[in-house]
């Protein structure tokens, strides 16, 4: 709860980085807060039985590094508020064990990603390819 | 409920989805807009005189109406919906003229609320009106059957009569001046509906037609906005009508659309009026079942909720279903059928308009089956380990099947295609099969050497449509009301405007028309044949003489000296003509007419008759081999949507998707080439039926070149290219006479067989129907 509950204060609004390196600063923050975060939730919504801390430490790395690109400080600073926002929600148990799972277990190819684990490449052609896979193609 | 009278001018353009298809016409009298207007187009109206589908009815034969093809326009345009078919709400249009066509002598010139418009001699006031726009209300009055003028409902003033009149009784006379908006009209149908309701119960939300019954709409619109009722309802005993049609007998408003239909069209005297005024009810005289394959469209042209659906009772609400415009595949007619599905399960079944094939019918066996749809149903890939069937994967599957085949002979393979197989899966099983070297293939319903060569000799030539125009009929080993009672129905008709003979050779059989069983024999055959016959004099005197031969047939030893006779009796009546040709062969199922024209009939190099040699038997939804047909040691595959009998006995199962799954093209029996439509996602882990024969191909290392559906069309383009044309007759050819087979073989005397033993379950998806287990039960062969 206070984990919790601080993340909550520190999600208030604050003003607007004045710079990029302010913003930078301010990501950093977050994704530190985020690890620490990482042993409850791992305990909360029984993450273990699919994936280890540190795959999703890096998963949550990906994530950040996805917006690498972005220049603008107000951006950045959006970027960080919905990502405290998501965090408060995993920690105040918000979302379903599913819905971590989905997002940072599985990755956004969601069911297909899943269905592929098991299908190992024997060379057939993309048809056969779908027509394993489902009905619908 | 808002009000949702279509027949009623509204004031606003009604947005719809399918706003393309709306068509807004301007003013009857501009004569510039004749062919989308009302007023007689003097257009050629002659040459259509065999495609007259609705011109009976009105007694005014002869006078014929421009046809236009597609689901979104019917004939009687607005006219045909409030009582007929329900079609979909979307697809209404706002008041528009109906249209048809006349020679300009034939007609005369009615005003309809100041404006005047022409119309055809013989027609009445409701239809002069619906000719200028104005919509009528209306209960008993539907344009397929007699009138009754019963209802009162559509009375409109006329100038110089004292009284109002109805519009659907009273023949529209040169110069009548018609009014259906002065207040007198208004108030007589306000009264008119405070009639209808007296006792009318108030169940409307219990009530199975809620939010399609003529009587709610129109009471919206045209009922007086308070009652003024104290008395008590009165109430009706329900009647029993068998397993398919419920009552509720109060409700009725004694339209006795019933009656009139059970009498002109289903034929069967089951259903009358009982009582006079405020005792009169519809029923059954004596406890009795209604006995029709047509009952079930009682149904559709109950403007109430009188007669409702049985199997369907208290399931659904009419604006929770999505609808998806399909085709029967029950049997070889390819009625237009409308699918209602809620979800993923099927709902109801109902017809669609379309006056070439079923107009607004279609058998209790088309509309009630598709609870099979739900039982029995393969989901999972199987295979036969130890006498048992376990589920297996689908790459395993293919392997199995592929590995089998392969080590098998062409010589000793052999593929069946079902009753219900779609074009398509033909095709990619007869590339498929081809290509592993064997040419023993052919579909359930030919026998096991057909002939595909000449097109006209498979095909109902005078079209289904045509056999309405027939004077003289000959039915060689067909039950029609049994094989096709819709073209029964067309029969029947022809025998009821023109006074058609007709005469029958086969089992004898009820047919519900007027028919001389001539006898089950081939002698009588040959005696027609020879024209000693009285019959033969009957046929020869015929204007249009026509002769069904039911595919039956086929599955006698004889079939070539029955199908000369047959030929010989088409020459010497003149039954093929350039003008004319009455040689029908009538096919049982739905994928036959495709089957053939795909040549998926037994090649010149396939082993004929012995079914012992069979090593590799691939199955595509066929059911009728008994387990004697399979030699012990076959490898069988079966790919199918049900489990029905050659499950049992198959070693690895596929499964494949019905009718209201998939994307097919069937050809009925007259070769009009039409194609179903998804309306329900396919069960559990099943496939497209093409999609697994092309699948399996690759495996066994023949992979075929298509890898889309439009690929696969393609393919049956270069093929058939009829069946590429989706929704077009492609007639046959007739062949001269020089060109007539040789008699092969001598008639044998053993009698014409039944070829449907039970009209309620004949293929895998009616067989696992409850409804039509009740059925057999209650009416047992019918």
């Amino acid at each position: 709860m206070a984990l919790s509950w601080q993340i909550a204060k520190s999600t208030a609004t604050k003003p607007p980085s004045a710079s990029m390196e302010e913003a930078k600063h301010r990501v950093l923050d977050f994704f530190r807060e985020a690890c620490r975060a990482l042993p409850v939730l791992m305990d909360t919504y029984n993450l273990d039985e699919v994936i280890t801390q540190s795959e999703l430490r890096s998963q949550i790395a990906a994530a950040f590094r996805k917006h690498s690109a972005v220049t603008n400080p107000k951006v950045v600073d959006m970027l960080v508020f919905k990502g405290k926002e998501e965090l408060q929600d995993c920690l105040d148990h918000s979302k379903q064990r599913h819905h971590l799972i989905s997002t940072y277990v599985v990755g956004t190819e969601g069911q297909i990603s899943l269905k592929k684990l098991g299908t190992v490449d024997h060379g057939e052609s993309h048809f056969l390819k779908n027509f394993y896979q489902s009905n619908l193609f | 409920m808002a009000p949702r009278c279509r027949r009623y001018p509204l004031p606003l353009p009604r947005s719809s989805t399918g706003s393309g298809s709306r068509r807004f016409i301007s003013s009857p009298v501009d004569s510039s807009v004749a062919a989308g207007s009302g007023v007689a187009g003097a257009k050629g109206s002659t040459s259509k005189a065999l495609n007259s589908g609705v011109a009976w009815y009105a007694g005014i034969r002869g006078k014929l109406y421009e046809r236009k093809y597609g689901s979104d326009f019917y004939k009687w345009g607005s006219g045909a919906s409030l009582g007929g078919v329900r079609h979909a709400r979307v697809a209404s249009m706002p008041a528009v003229g109906a249209k048809f066509d006349a020679k300009p002598e034939d007609c005369i010139e009615v005003s309809v609320d100041g404006k005047d418009v022409t119309v055809a001699k013989g027609m009445t006031v409701l239809q002069a009106c619906e000719v200028a726009g104005v919509d009528i209300p209306r209960f008993c009055y539907h344009p397929r059957l007699s009138i009754a003028g019963n209802c009162r409902m559509c009375l409109v003033e006329v100038e110089k009569t004292p009284k109002p009149v109805a519009s659907c009784a009273m023949p529209a006379l040169p110069g009548m001046k018609i009014k259906t908006t002065t207040p007198l009209v208004k108030k007589a149908r306000e009264g008119v509906m405070e009639f209808l309701l007296i006792n009318h119960p108030l169940d409307c939300p219990i009530c199975d037609q809620g939010g399609e019954c003529d009587l709610q709409d129109q009471s919206m619109v045209y009922g007086s906005d308070r009652g003024r009722f104290i008395e008590a309802k009165r109430s009706v005993t329900d009647k029993n009508l068998g397993p398919l049609v419920k009552t509720v007998m109060t409700r009725c408003i004694q339209c006795t659309r019933c009656v009139r239909f059970a009498s002109e069209i289903a034929g069967v005297q089951d259903l009358g009026v009982l009582g006079r005024g405020g005792a009169e009810e519809i029923g059954t005289y004596v406890e009795k079942l209604m006995v029709s394959e047509l009952s079930g469209n009682v149904i559709d042209i109950c403007p109430v909720g009188a007669l409702t659906s049985k199997p369907s009772a208290f399931t659904v609400r009419s604006w929770e279903l999505k609808s998806t415009e399909s085709v029967d595949v029950s049997d070889a007619i390819g009625a237009n059928i409308r699918v209602d599905s809620r979800g993923p399960e099927v709902m109801r079944v109902i017809p669609r308009l379309n006056e070439e094939v079923n107009e607004e019918w279609i058998s209790d066996k088309a509309r009630f089956a598709y609870d099979g749809l739900k039982r029995q149903r393969l989901n999972e890939p199987l295979i036969r380990r130890e006498g048992q069937l376990e589920p297996i994967s689908w790459p395993q599957a293919l392997k199995t099947v592929a590995e089998a085949a392969l080590k098998v002979n062409p010589d000793e393979m052999a593929a069946i295609a079902g009753k219900l197989s779609d074009a398509e899966s033909m095709m990619a099983l007869k590339d498929f099969m081809n290509r592993l070297g064997c040419e023993r293939l052919w579909v359930e319903g030919n026998s096991e050497d057909t002939v595909a060569d000449l097109r006209s000799n498979y095909l109902v030539n005078s079209t289904i449509a045509g056999l309405e125009n027939t004077d003289a009929c000959l039915l060689v080993g067909t039950e029609l009301r049994i094989e096709a009672p819709l073209l029964n129905h067309r029969l029947r008709k022809a025998v009821r405007n023109s006074r058609a003979k007709v005469g029958v050779i086969g089992p004898e059989t009820e047919l519900h028309l007027k028919a001389e069983h001539l006898g089950n024999s081939t002698d009588i055959l040959a005696s027609i044949a020879e024209g000693k016959h009285p019959f033969a004099q009957t046929l020869s005197s015929a204007k249009f003489p026509t002769i069904i031969v039911g595919s039956g047939v086929l599955q006698r030893s004889d079939k070539e000296a029955v199908l000369a006779a047959v030929q010989t009796i088409a020459h010497k009546a003149n039954v093929i003509r350039e003008d004319w040709n009455g040689y029908n062969f009538l096919l049982l199922n739905a994928a036959q007419a495709a089957g053939l024209d795909l040549g998926f009939v037994p090649g010149s190099r396939a082993p004929v008759g012995d079914k012992k040699s069979i090593k590799f038997l691939y199955l595509l939804g066929a059911d009728d081999l008994t387990p004697e047909d399979i030699p012990a040691d076959a490898f069988v595959v079966y790919q199918g949507h049900h489990g029905d009998r050659s499950a049992y006995r198959a070693d690895v199962i596929l499964p494949g998707v019905a009718y209201t799954e998939k994307e097919g093209t069937y050809e009925n029996t007259e070769g009009r080439t039409q194609q179903t439509s998804p309306a329900v996602p396919t069960v559990g882990d099943a496939r497209d039926d093409w999609k697994i024969i092309r699948a399996l191909s690759e495996i066994a290392g023949v992979k075929l070149p298509y890898d889309t559906l439009n690929g696969v069309r393609a393919r049956m383009l270069a093929v058939a290219p009829n069946l590429f044309r989706v929704d077009e007759l492609e007639p046959a050819t007739p062949l001269p006479k020089e060109s007539l087979p040789e008699t092969k073989g001598k008639l044998d005397s053993s009698p014409f067989k039944r070829a449907v033993e039970n009209f309620y379950m004949t293929d895998p998806i009616s067989r696992a129907s409850k409804t039509m287990a009740q059925c057999t039960a209650a009416y047992g062969r019918s």
